[in-house]
């Protein structure tokens, strides 16, 4: 798995690539905690190039929510489509996160 | 069966009367660009014009005939769907010798003797069906849209016709084709369901207006009787043992080219079609036989299916068969009232070409769906690809096959022939060397996420499974093992173990070590998020939705999940 973050106006967008499973999960929960650590941050998760996600990763996705409730932050989705989004609907994540259709309107919802 | 979103009346609909109608009218206009057959194989046989149009009027009878045949929803005989007969260029070329040979009894014998051919063919499908496989399938499909397009090509350009085409007809081609595509495209309700006859209408017009349409076709119309009762030539019926293999051929090509309209009709009205229906195709190929048998019997030349109506069927999103019901209706009007007929027969070619070309694309593009639903690994990469251009090969450059010997000359006379033959050969060859059942051993020290995801992918190909299922699959193998090496502490590798047929694929995934838990009610937030056992049961849960059956067991300390996906 790889990530790159990048900051666009008052939003961090992380871009995951490759698999999220319980080897890679931690990481990816490491630099959400991070990104997620000030009060009111705006963070875009930008899921488009993953191939794969697992019950581990999903995990991962639930505590950054919960994070970012707390710090009063806006964690935003965006690229869940295809088999990820069928993934996100078999397990029921599908309401339980903002999810924008593109990497632009994330930002716009995040920000 | 769920009707797809661009299908606006789907098989089993009833349209209102008036698209009924106008649907009607624009299969019938399409339908009668092939009644040239007929009136050529007359006139080798050297017959005159009031037996010419005699066999006319018949052959609008048998299509009556057969297009109800084809269309009935229950019984033995006929697929279900709209999906018409016309006189075929199939049985052209045997036709013309019979017609040289023994004049039109010989035809129409022969006739005969290929539609029961086709019919006693149809029983034999369903046996064969692991050797017609959905992407061969696809291949028929998409041949007969290339084959519709060739022929449209031909007629545009008055190739092999009495004149060769100009700039007036290609102008009148051209606006036909536009304003066809232009109604389906940009317009709704009943101007796309009714772009065809718009296309045609607009094609007449410029036609006339250009002097394309003139005072020698106005002259034909004249001269044809209101009313006139067509004359079944009953008990005038030859045979010729020597036309046994064109003719036989011929019934081949014609089952293979209805089993490819017929797969292309199913496909169009289920948007979750995955494999062709063996039972529905038999029953197309069956009604079929017995549109051409009947042909011969009352003496006019072979039917087969029409894939450029099948096209235009999609085109304007109307499949329901009560369309068929109104062809027939309008086909028998025109049997007997040959003045009001004519209007089509007097088409020019330029019309009927667009109306083909465009017909012609929408059927290619669905056999190109057909293949690519299925992963396609070397082996059916050759036999598609092979077979396809073996066929385009035939149908663009027919001059470079007339050296062939004279018993192969009957398997390259149409791509029809030549590309599901060789298809069906290939197919038959590379199936040599695939197991059904693959097996795979996990180190859980080293774990390889690609190399388990490979193994499905790899095999998924061979196999030729469709590809949603082997996504479900790799994610089930990939998740199962991720949470066992995690949780469950196996001792020693895992053993995986898949096994697939046209219906099932099953995966089994046996280790030393506690059983997963497959819990059928989702995990709360609270206990994904509180404790690891919370995150293992969502694995499970997730396990047992995404595979159509699981089972897990446990004995002598190996445990044991099987995934069922139904294929």
């Amino acid at each position: 798995m790889d990530l790159s973050d990048d900051k666009v106006g008052g939003v961090t967008v992380v871009e995951v690539r490759g698999r999220i499973d319980s080897t890679t999960a931690p990481v990816l929960g490491e630099r959400l905690t991070a990104s997620l650590g000030g009060p009111k941050v705006r963070v875009l998760l930008d899921l488009s190039r993953i191939e794969y996600i697992s019950s581990a990763g999903f995990r991962i996705l639930l505590l950054a929510a919960k994070r970012a409730d707390e710090t009063e932050s806006r964690l935003v989705l965006c690229g869940v489509s295809g088999r990820v989004r069928h993934l996100f609907d078999l397990g029921g994540f599908l309401d339980l996160f903002p999810i924008a259709g593109s990497r632009d309107e994330g930002i716009s919802v995040a920000g | 069966m769920r009707k797809p979103t661009n299908i606006i009346y789907g098989v089993d609909e009833a349209p209102p009367r008036t698209v009924v109608a106008l649907s009607a009218l624009q299969h019938v206009g399409l339908m009668t660009v092939f009644l040239i057959y007929p009136v050529l194989i007359g006139r080798e046989a050297g017959a005159d014009s009031g037996v010419i149009g005699n066999l006319v009027s018949l052959s609008l009878i048998v299509l009556a005939v057969g297009t109800v045949l084809q269309a009935l929803p229950r019984g033995p005989v006929g697929s279900g769907f709209l999906c018409q007969p016309v006189p075929t260029a199939i049985y052209l070329i045997p036709s013309l010798l019979a017609a040289r040979i023994g004049g039109l009894p010989l035809v129409f014998g022969m006739t005969m003797f290929a539609g029961l051919l086709e019919m006693a063919f149809s029983r034999a499908l369903r046996p064969l069906r692991p050797l017609f496989p959905p992407e061969i399938a696809g291949l028929v499909v998409a041949l007969l849209g290339v084959a519709t397009g060739v022929v449209a090509i031909r007629i545009t350009l008055g190739i092999g016709a009495d004149r060769v085409a100009d700039s007036t007809d290609l102008i009148v081609a051209a606006v036909s084709l536009a304003t066809m595509v232009a109604f389906n495209v940009w317009t709704r309700g009943a101007l796309r369901l009714a772009c065809v006859l718009i296309g045609m209408s607009a094609g007449y017009a410029v036609a006339v207006g250009l002097g394309r349409l003139g005072a020698a076709e106005w002259q034909t119309l004249a001269g044809l009787p209101w009313f006139a009762l067509p004359r079944p030539e009953f008990g005038s019926w030859k045979f010729d043992a020597s036309l046994v293999a064109p003719f036989a051929v011929g019934a081949v090509a014609a089952l293979l080219k209805t089993a490819g309209n017929v797969t292309t009709s199913q496909r169009l009205n289920d948007a979750d079609w995955v494999r062709a229906d063996m039972g529905s195709i038999s029953r197309g190929v069956l009604a079929d036989g017995i549109a051409t048998t009947l042909a011969g019997a009352v003496g006019t030349s072979g039917m087969n299916s029409a894939s450029g109506n099948v096209g235009l069927a999609n085109a304007t999103g109307v499949m329901s068969r009560r369309v068929a019901y109104g062809i027939a209706a309008l086909l028998l009007l025109f049997a007997v009232f040959p003045k009001l007929g004519a209007i089509f027969f007097i088409m020019p070619g330029a019309v009927a070409g667009a109306s083909l070309f465009f017909a012609g694309t929408f059927i290619f593009v669905n056999g190109l769906e057909i293949m690519t639903s299925r992963l396609l690994d070397a082996r059916k990469t050759f036999v598609i690809g092979f077979a396809f251009m073996g066929g385009l090969a035939v149908e663009l450059l027919p001059q470079a096959f007339e050296g062939a010997p004279g018993w192969i000359k009957p398997l390259l006379v149409s791509s029809l022939v030549l590309g599901p033959i060789s298809a069906l050969l290939l197919n038959a060859v590379f199936r040599l060397g695939i197991r059904s059942v693959q097996k795979l051993t996990v180190d859980p020290a080293r774990l390889d996420p690609v190399e388990i995801e490979q193994f499905m992918e790899t095999h998924g190909a061979f196999w030729g499974a469709r590809r949603d299922v082997i996504e479900r699959a790799k994610f089930n193998l990939a998740q199962s093992i991720e949470t066992i090496v995690e949780s469950c502490e196996p001792k020693g590798p895992l053993e995986v173990e898949a096994t697939f047929d046209e219906f099932n694929l099953n995966l089994r995934v046996s280790y030393a070590g506690p059983p997963l838990e497959l819990p059928e009610k989702r995990p709360t937030n609270e206990e994904i998020m509180d404790s690891e056992d919370g995150q293992l049961k969502l694995a499970g849960f997730m396990l047992r939705q995404h595979a159509d059956r699981v089972r897990a067991t446990h004995h002598a300390g190996r445990s044991t999940i099987l995934f069922h996906f139904d294929h």
